[in-house]
């Protein structure tokens, strides 16, 4: 099995030599990088397959690296891991172009997982196949058909167009902001309520218990995930 | 004084009157009547240095001597020459004028001596004013310098202006007293400006400590948890089963820690007076993610829901799931073992959300006090007491109410209300 390189940069030795054994257990090869500036040299110097990316660096805020990256047309996948909370600077990070978000502390299956849906989604860009299938759902985007455990269910355009657009990111996370301009077009922003009306519904018709969502997460004040596992 | 002053005055004027007799009498035929008036006119000078008064005196005086004593016939009062009552009116008129002259320079000159001593006094009141550190300060100030200045013992109100009674009667000492007054209204005020000035910025440096603390805990706290659970983690894939349990436990309470370090930092955010960001949520969504965090500690606990689909909550998500996260967490720690039942319905013009279990209950007369930072209903609890005061933080930050009580049947029973902010919108799901 070829390995893929990650570039981990992160300013506590600790951490870094625990995600270096946590990676490397799993086949990764690790580089690490203690600064923005070691971060910069390694990016130059080899091509990663993903960045696991901490924002509060000794020479400058994390966010300036995904930002250089998404300039410079670079789309490897970049996982922030954070100690900061703030769910605003969790949207900020997507928004600058991270693909995902964890916050410290976080177990190594939620890490790994991550790394995987990040790298599956670098390698195979957002899913245009008319039919999608993750978990129970078979989703045909061409007929408007969602398959839940092979029995058809009905659901509202709007709602159709939620499962659709997570779907096709699946398992990684969708942004209030995102959904909405991509649903509702851009008259639709600062209308999260209405969203999170049709989630709610939407959880009822392909959840088995809606209050308990195995598959339709919600990523509190950021967004919502569907599960790809 | 001024009575001694006046009694020599007059005293002054006998002598002088008197002196120029008697020079007249001795000088005799050397002196002509001419200069016998002149005499009496230096004596009627002299007199009138002395005031108006003096003056007056001295003029009658003299006119009645030089007739008597100068003035044919010799001896007596009459006068056989009219001329001279024209020199008695000069001596009279020289009297009045040089004595009027006299005494309005010396009550000008005594005005502004007064002014003087007023203007010294009141510079020596403002000096001792602008240098009291506090109002009781000033107000000593007042009563002391009104004390030696004017001699009067006086009372100051508890307001601004300040209020200064008695009020005097005499024109120049009231508006002494003003001025006084005005001096110390304005210490007074400068004084409150600076100690509000010092507040803010007493306040503003509390904030950034406050801040500057809570990052702190944030990263300082967070990576080296990030490190201790992550290892645990990784060492649980390779480990032999024997040691699954230990390992499985420091990442349960890696994670437990996690929560208390959320839970500080919600606790500090809703009461340094952060404004909820209040959106249209159905609870639904919020119970999902709170019971999702809790997963781990719940474990496979029967958590009975009951909420109508169409109830939601205007309230800051992410409050919100922290609000039913503490209030599961609560109820799962002191009724182990036992189901949870959730509800949640809308009132109308809020929602209302209810956590109960089936534990031992709150001893009675800590339904309040459960509510309390670091309050432990028994030595058995584990926690530091701050998910409920978390839960009624938020609570307040909605402007909405939370109690405890005990349920029938045993156990005890949460009860939120967060009422609307803002007129429910319409969610017509359906037909979009």
């Amino acid at each position: 099995m070829t390995s893929s390189a990650v570039l981990v940069v992160e300013d506590d030795r600790s951490m870094r030599k625990y995600l270096r054994g946590a990676l490397e257990a799993h086949n990764y090869a690790v580089t690490e990088a203690g600064s923005l500036a070691e971060a910069n040299t390694a990016t130059a110097a080899q091509s990663f397959a993903a960045v696991l990316l901490d924002l509060g660096l000794p020479d400058g805020d994390g966010l300036t690296l995904v930002r250089a990256m998404r300039a410079a047309a670079s789309t490897i996948p970049v996982i922030v891991i954070s100690a900061r909370q703030r769910e605003d600077d969790k949207v900020d990070a997507l928004d600058a172009g991270a693909n995902d978000y964890l916050t410290k502390p976080f177990g190594t299956r939620e890490l790994l997982a991550r790394i995987r849906v990040a790298l599956r989604h670098a390698t195979q860009p957002a899913s245009d196949d008319p039919v999608i299938r993750i978990g129970p759902f078979v989703i045909d985007r061409a007929r408007h058909e969602v398959l839940v455990n092979g029995d058809v269910v009905h659901l509202t355009p709007i709602e159709f167009g939620i499962l659709a657009l997570l779907a096709r990111h699946a398992g990684k996370v969708i942004t209030h902001g995102q959904l909405l301009s991509e649903i509702w077009g851009p008259r639709g922003k600062e209308q999260t309520h209405y969203l999170r009306v049709h989630v709610a519904a939407l959880r009822r018709k392909v959840e088995q218990d809606p209050t308990r969502p195995r598959w339709l997460t919600t990523e509190q004040g950021v967004g919502y995930r569907l599960r790809d596992e | 004084m001024s009575e001694h002053r006046a009694w020599r005055g007059y005293l002054v004027a006998g002598v002088a009157v008197a002196a120029a007799t008697l020079l007249g009498v001795a000088l005799g035929q050397r002196a002509s009547l001419a200069d016998e008036a002149m005499l009496y006119a230096l004596a009627i000078l002299i007199a009138a240095l002395s005031g108006r008064g003096p003056g007056l005196v001295a003029a009658g005086l003299s006119i009645g001597a030089f007739d008597f004593f100068f003035v044919d016939p010799r001896y007596t009062l009459d006068v056989s020459d009219p001329r001279f009552l024209i020199t008695f009116a000069v001596m009279f008129a020289a009297g009045v004028a040089i004595g009027g002259l006299t005494s309005r320079l010396r009550a000008a000159e005594a005005a502004s001596r007064d002014r003087e001593q007023r203007t010294a006094a009141l510079l020596s009141f403002t000096r001792d004013a602008t240098g009291a550190s506090d109002r009781a300060g000033v107000v000593r100030a007042v009563v002391t310098h009104l004390r030696e200045t004017l001699g009067v013992e006086v009372t100051v109100g508890a307001g601004l202006p300040l209020e200064i009674t008695p009020v005097e009667a005499d024109d120049d000492r009231r508006q002494f007293v003003d001025a006084i007054g005005r001096q110390a209204t304005i210490a007074i005020e400068k004084l409150q400006l600076a100690e509000a000035a010092r507040e803010a910025e007493l306040a503003v440096s509390t904030e950034k400590l406050r801040t500057a603390l809570l990052s702190a805990v944030s990263h300082d706290l967070r990576t080296p948890l990030a490190v201790i659970t992550g290892l645990a983690s990784t060492l649980r894939e390779t480990a032999p089963a024997s040691e699954h349990e230990s390992l499985d436990m420091i990442v349960a309470e890696g994670g437990r820690l996690g929560r208390i370090v959320e839970n500080l930092l919600a606790v500090t955010k809703v009461e340094a007076g952060a404004t909820p960001r209040r959106e249209w949520v159905p609870i639904e969504e919020l119970v999902g993610a709170a019971l999702e965090r809790l997963a781990p500690t719940l474990g496979d606990r029967k958590i009975t829901v009951d909420i109508r689909g169409d109830a939601v909550g205007h309230i800051d998500p992410v409050l919100g799931e922290l609000l039913l996260a503490n209030l599961l967490d609560n109820a799962s720690k002191h009724a182990p073992d036992a189901p949870i039942d959730l509800a949640a319905r809308r009132d109308g013009t809020g929602i209302i959300v209810e956590v109960a279990d089936r534990g031992p209950g709150l001893p009675p007369g800590t339904e309040h006090r459960v509510f309390e930072r670091f309050f432990r209903a028994t030595h058995h609890d584990n926690g530091v007491g701050l998910g409920l005061a978390v839960c009624r933080g938020i609570t307040t930050a909605h402007a909405g109410t939370i109690e405890a009580k005990n349920r029938d049947g045993g156990g005890a029973v949460f009860r939120v209300r967060i009422p609307d902010a803002a007129p429910l919108p319409k969610f017509d799901v359906e037909s979009a």
